[in-house]
């Protein structure tokens, strides 16, 4: 109805105007657009290499706070269940022996362990002090994801529970898991960061 | 032979290689002991751990007095996060100052995980530490620090060489200590991560001891300062005149020059008048006698008959000056018969005819009130005489016979309540001297010095006529009160055609102006009595 010039009652023959006629072109070319663009999967835009390793710093220095804000909690900070937590020690001999996939798996699997046991930690914490420091931390988390991901390190795809991955430890106190996290984002992951092809790439 | 030439290098390689070696050595035990003695000083825990690399890691203990025992009798175990306890070997160290230190020596290290360290001696637990190894990194100083110029006032640029640790380039923290050599106080500055830095505001020409030392930043490693590096001695560059700052001063101080030349010159006259002001010259008084007469007064006189002439006298000031009575312009014969003169007024008529340069003339005296009054009579009946009997008389008139009495008489503003001031202001002289036909003009000129009070002066012109024979002089007086007096001296008239200006100072005086049957003009000089 709305371009049509005079107004035609229905079931009578509409006489179709100028208008009409002009615009059933652009008509066709906005729906074949819209078609296309449900049925063409996104095409992810290439990320620009995130090769500043004081971004990490950051996360590794609220990391600190948060472990340090744990070690003065008296109560409400303990952990209802032991978690899976990856392992944190680095033999630089043996670090420098893997190659970089491997050291990325690693790094991405840890990354993983953490997620699951911060969040276990968020829900078992009832100080409510703590819980944004928890919460940073998990925010961080996911953030370090996408720097990997901007360093073309591939996506990891996690296995069906945490007792699957190799090289875990167990830690059942709150302390000790923030402290697992400190040491794996200080250790581990900064020497991913340090040692990634993108980067190197630029540096070059 | 042969055998003994390969031996013998064999030899000598093995001395040279050896004393190489001792050499370093020796300067990695130095570097030790150094590094040793700063963690007695400053680790307070036992024992003393500290990592020098990404494998190295060393733990020291000194030993106890008490306890004095031998190596064997300790144990240092480790353990780290999650794992099963290691031994690590001991051995024994002396160290300048006689202490013993028992060291433990790890060349592979786990870092990022908690160790736990025990020390037991005979069984029991003396020392028991929990640390992460990189968080003790205890490092050489840089090296090859130098010290050079930049082409900058006040700078030099410090460059060093960072220890060489993989994977720890980005984490460390450097601070460069400079000091003047004969200065006890040095200043520092940080540098992050770089291997090089500029120190600014430096004092020129001065001789600077330069040191460097590093440390890891502390968030992904930490561990202690360094040793100081050798210092290094340079001398900044002499202190140099900016040509910047000089051609501006040049150019600022040119400008301002120019400025105030233009401003000078502007104003010439203005400054010429205060610093060095004109003589006043009374050459516009005295017409003729500078150009003419080149200054000579006589002759200048004598051509410029009827002319007045002031010359300065000293006044006193208290005087009240009496009014002068301007009747009329008598040109009298001397045939005329003339009373005579009041005694006072012909005393200072005499005076003033004896006299024909300079003297002070205490013309005021005369003429006071009653004098005044009574000449008033006189005059008039003189003037009544001449109205009836108007004769030319060319001589030259005695003062006696050709008196003609000016009382001039003027107002200051608002000073002189007589009413009659304005009347006389208006009567114009040309009455007074109908009979002559001259015309009287009246200026005003203001001598105006002195003392406020003097206000203006009434001069009379009296053009001279044509024709006429030598008219008689008429006396006149004006007085002033600033000092500057007139003398009156009996003027002949002018034959030629010049102006004869009458100057009167005004001095403020109660005397009323005397009013008489005659028109007559009057004006009195009034004078602050």
């Amino acid at each position: 109805m709305g371009n049509r010039r005079t107004y035609v009652p229905n079931g009578v023959d509409s006489v179709r105007g100028f208008v009409d006629t002009a615009m059933e072109f652009p008509r066709l070319l906005a729906l074949l657009l819209i078609v296309l663009e449900w049925t063409l999967p996104v095409l992810p835009s290439p990320l620009r290499p995130i090769c500043d390793l004081r971004v990490l710093d950051h996360f590794i220095k609220e990391a600190r706070d948060a472990e340090v804000a744990m070690k003065a909690c008296r109560e409400g900070c303990s952990l209802s269940e032991s978690a899976t937590v990856p392992q944190t020690r680095v033999d630089f001999d043996v670090w420098e022996k893997q190659n970089s996939s491997q050291q990325a798996d690693e790094v991405q699997s840890g990354l993983w362990l953490l997620q699951q046991a911060l969040n276990l930690l968020r829900t078992s914490v009832t100080n409510t002090a703590l819980h944004s420091h928890i919460d940073t931390s998990i925010r961080n988390l996911l953030s370090i994801s996408g720097v990997l991901r901007s360093l073309n390190i591939q996506e990891y795809t996690p296995p069906a529970s945490a007792a699957d991955v190799e090289g875990t430890w167990r830690v059942s106190t709150a302390t000790e898991l923030l402290q697992v996290h400190v040491n794996f984002l200080r250790g581990k992951v900064r020497l991913l960061l340090m040692d990634a092809q993108a980067c190197q790439q630029d540096v070059s | 032979m042969t055998c003994d030439h390969p031996s013998r290098l064999l030899a000598l390689y093995v001395i040279i290689c050896a004393t190489t070696r001792a050499s370093y050595i020796g300067q990695g035990a130095r570097d030790f002991e150094k590094k040793v003695s700063m963690l007695l000083e400053q680790e307070p825990e036992n024992p003393k751990c500290f990592a020098q690399g990404r494998k190295d890691f060393t733990c020291f203990w000194a030993d106890d007095e008490e306890r004095a025992g031998s190596v064997d009798q300790y144990a240092f175990m480790y353990t780290y996060q999650n794992e099963n306890s290691s031994r690590c070997p001991l051995r024994e160290l002396r160290v300048p100052g006689g202490k013993r230190l028992f060291v433990c020596h790890l060349n592979q290290t786990q870092m990022f995980v908690q160790m736990d360290i025990q020390i037991n001696w005979e069984g029991r637990l003396i020392h028991n530490r929990s640390l992460l190894i990189e968080l003790t990194f205890l490092l050489d100083p840089p090296a090859n620090v130098t010290v050079s110029r930049t082409g900058h006032q006040g700078q030099l640029n410090v460059t060093w060489v960072p220890p060489p640790l993989k994977y720890m380039d980005d984490s460390m923290m450097y601070e460069v200590s400079y000091a003047a050599e004969d200065s006890q106080v040095g200043q520092v500055q940080v540098a992050w991560a770089s291997s090089m830095l500029i120190l600014r505001g430096l004092l020129p020409g001065t001789k600077y001891k330069v040191r460097v030392r590093v440390k890891l930043d502390g968030i992904s490693y930490s561990g202690y300062w360094s040793a100081w590096s050798d210092p290094v001695f340079v001398e900044t560059p002499p202190a140099e005149l900016d040509p910047l700052i000089v051609s501006l001063t040049v150019i600022i101080s040119l400008i301002l020059l120019v400025l105030s030349l233009m401003m000078l010159l502007s104003h010439r006259r203005f400054l010429m008048n205060k610093i060095w002001p004109a003589i006043p010259i009374p050459d516009s008084k005295f017409q003729g006698l500078f150009t003419v007469y080149d200054g000579n007064f006589q002759e200048w006189l004598g051509h410029t008959n009827g002319s007045l002439w002031l010359r300065p006298t000293y006044f006193y000031s208290e005087e009240c000056p009496s009014p002068l009575e301007v009747l009329s312009e008598l040109h009298l014969c001397t045939s005329l018969p003339s009373p005579p003169l009041p005694p006072k007024a012909s005393r200072a008529l005499s005076l003033g005819r004896k006299d024909d340069t300079k003297t002070g003339l205490e013309a005021r005296e005369p003429l006071e009130r009653g004098d005044s009054t009574q000449s008033d009579n006189w005059l008039m009946d003189r003037l009544r005489a001449l109205h009836q009997h108007p004769i030319p008389c060319s001589q030259s008139s005695l003062l006696e016979s050709q008196d003609t009495y000016i009382t001039l008489s003027k107002n200051n503003h608002g000073e002189d309540k007589h009413s009659n001031d304005p009347l006389e202001e208006t009567l114009p002289l040309e009455v007074l001297f109908t009979s002559r036909k001259t015309v009287l003009s009246e200026s005003h000129s203001d001598l105006g010095s002195g003392s406020g009070h003097l206000s203006s002066q009434s001069s009379f012109e009296y053009p001279n006529h044509a024709g006429t024979s030598k008219g008689p002089g008429y006396t006149y007086m004006a007085v002033a009160d600033s000092g500057v007096s007139m003398d009156y001296s009996p003027m002949s008239r002018l034959d030629d055609i010049g102006r004869v200006a009458i100057y009167a100072h005004d001095y403020k005086n109660e005397i009323p102006v005397h009013r008489g049957p005659f028109l007559q003009r009057q004006h009195s000089l009034h004078g602050d009595c």
